[in-house]
């Protein structure tokens, strides 16, 4: 792809480059995974077959780069211990998890973001279900292990009411919240389509959005009209696919995400917003050769 | 068998094996596990990979976050043929306090529900199986509620257990899984129209599906000193 590019057409695109992956990278060095114009990441869910625990970080980090990624938005699970097992009652398994938590040093997550520095991807956000279960020192901790990794951003599908709760926090620790979507139009207090979104966005100019183009389909918006109008608040989407009507997820191209046109909208308004590929379609295939069809899909939606 | 059988014969296993473990393209054996001997049961499976079921339910039931645990749901302990399954799966939830609804998946043909439905009574079934024989202290049943499920639901076809077993982990075996379920089914055209077997084998599935620990315990008591 790089050996067909003049070396102006090739200037233009590390231009490009160096803006939309102002997020995460230092000026000198371009992303792996940032592609004709789009910075493109993981929401490594996608990895069905790998449990999303510490042990498997390891895996991860070695998939992804065999993916191609440079980039990626962490689930917390894949920094934090389990406390469930036999005999632990999920109350008190939360409660040694919240202990965790607050008591954990930083230096353990600045760990962590080495063993992901090393192999040259880039922890974009971290995700987090809070929930009102959480207390305030334990979403303290969770924003501080967050910048600790090296996130720009902390991610979770918490509805509105818990995200009014995170504006303090957001404020303090310096990075944003990002407000993820589903298509659970019936909740009054989810985050699932455009109305939703400017609410939650009012709460703090430290919120963005995390649109979920197959839910916000699935839910029957209009992702195009959504970028057009609110991209300067949109961090990333994540990118996959579903049908309409609540309807089912589906490989790239098979349902009704209009994700061609999402990426050359990012890639030609220039806009620094981070592609995070994730489905939840079912596949007979491995895990890293599904996320690869998905990522050539993209790549050639910009070619 | 010569020496150049039996190494040509160690080739084609350990080939076979390797086969086996490493998978083939395009087939995530380390997920979706190895090839079925029924080939009807292995499609259902990968039906229900391939429409995303697992994702939320689990491949073997497995219950995850919020969604439901169909290896305890009532629905789906009623269900005969996609009957209650197959209409829930065309609409889905829209209408839910969770955070992500219930898709709907109103573009499968109607084999293609049947074979997702298919595969959640056998994942149930052998769940339940495993479930119920680790479950609790046998000598706990009462006879007489034994005798009562017993006239309530066996005797219609069981009027004389004397043939069991009394030893009450084999008879628990004997009760969750008479050894006729085992047979390999067979589209032989009398195999087929041999319908009394087949209702008693549609029979017994549904019952392994909803029996509880405390029904089991009660029916070995009152079998076992019968």
């Amino acid at each position: 792809m790089m050996t067909a590019l003049t070396r102006r057409d090739f200037g233009k695109c590390a231009l490009a480059g160096l803006t939309a992956s102002a997020w995460a990278q230092p000026a000198a060095a371009v992303n792996r995974s940032f592609i004709s114009g789009v910075q493109f990441g993981l929401q490594p869910f996608c990895y069905h077959d790998l449990a999303m625990n510490r042990e498997n970080r390891p895996t991860l980090v070695k998939r992804l780069v065999q993916n191609g990624f440079g980039m990626v938005e962490l689930h917390a699970t894949w920094c934090e211990p389990r406390f469930d097992a036999p005999g632990v009652s999920a109350e008190m398994a939360r409660e040694k998890l919240r202990n965790w938590r607050v008591t954990t040093p930083v230096d353990y997550y600045r760990n962590i973001k080495k063993e992901f520095d090393d192999a040259g991807v880039t922890i974009f956000t971290y995700w987090v279900g809070i929930n009102e279960t959480y207390t305030d020192a334990e979403i303290d901790a969770t924003y501080e292990a967050a910048k600790a990794l090296g996130a720009k951003g902390a991610v979770g599908s918490q509805g509105l009411a818990v995200s009014q709760r995170l504006v303090p926090f957001t404020a303090k620790h310096g990075i944003f919240t990002g407000l993820h979507n589903h298509d659970n139009l019936s909740d009054p207090d989810a985050l699932s389509n455009e109305a939703s979104f400017d609410k939650g966005l009012a709460y703090s100019p430290n919120f963005k959005a995390t649109l979920d183009v197959r839910h916000f389909t699935a839910g029957n918006g209009d992702c195009i009209g959504f970028l057009e109008r609110h991209h300067e608040r949109v961090s990333s989407v994540h990118l996959g696919d579903r049908r309409r009507n609540n309807g089912r997820s589906a490989p790239f191209g098979e349902g009704d995400a209009p994700i061609i046109q999402i990426l050359r909208l990012i890639r030609d308004n220039r806009w620094p917003i981070v592609a995070l590929l994730e489905f939840e379609h079912g596949t007979l295939r491995t895990g890293v050769e599904e996320v690869q069809l998905m990522f050539d899909y993209c790549k050639r939606a910009l070619a | 068998m010569s020496r150049c059988q039996v190494v040509c014969a160690a080739i084609l296993v350990t080939g076979s094996l390797w086969a086996q473990s490493a998978g083939t393209p395009g087939y995530d054996i380390n997920y979706i596990g190895p090839r079925m001997a029924d080939p009807i049961l292995q499609h259902s499976k990968e039906m229900y990979v391939l429409y995303g079921c697992t994702y939320c339910h689990g491949l073997y039931l497995e219950s995850r976050g919020e969604a439901t645990d169909l290896m305890h749901s009532r629905l789906v302990g009623r269900d005969e043929n996609a009957n209650l399954i197959g209409p829930l799966l065309r609409a889905g939830i829209p209408q839910t306090a969770k955070l992500s609804p219930m898709p709907q998946f109103s573009d499968l043909s109607d084999q293609q529900i049947s074979a997702i439905a298919t595969w959640i009574h056998y994942a149930r079934q052998q769940g339940r199986y495993k479930e119920l024989m680790e479950g609790k202290d046998l000598s706990s049943g009462s006879a007489e509620a034994g005798k009562a499920y017993f006239e309530r639901t066996c005797i219609s076809c069981h009027s004389m257990p004397g043939d069991l077993t009394r030893d009450p982990g084999a008879l628990r075996a004997s009760i969750l899984r008479p050894k006729f379920l085992d047979t390999p089914a067979s589209w032989q055209i009398d195999r087929l129209r041999d319908t009394k077997t087949a209702a008693a084998r549609e029979r017994h599935l549904a019952l392994l599906e909803n029996y509880s620990a405390d029904d089991v315990a009660n029916l070995i008591a009152y079998l076992s000193v019968k």
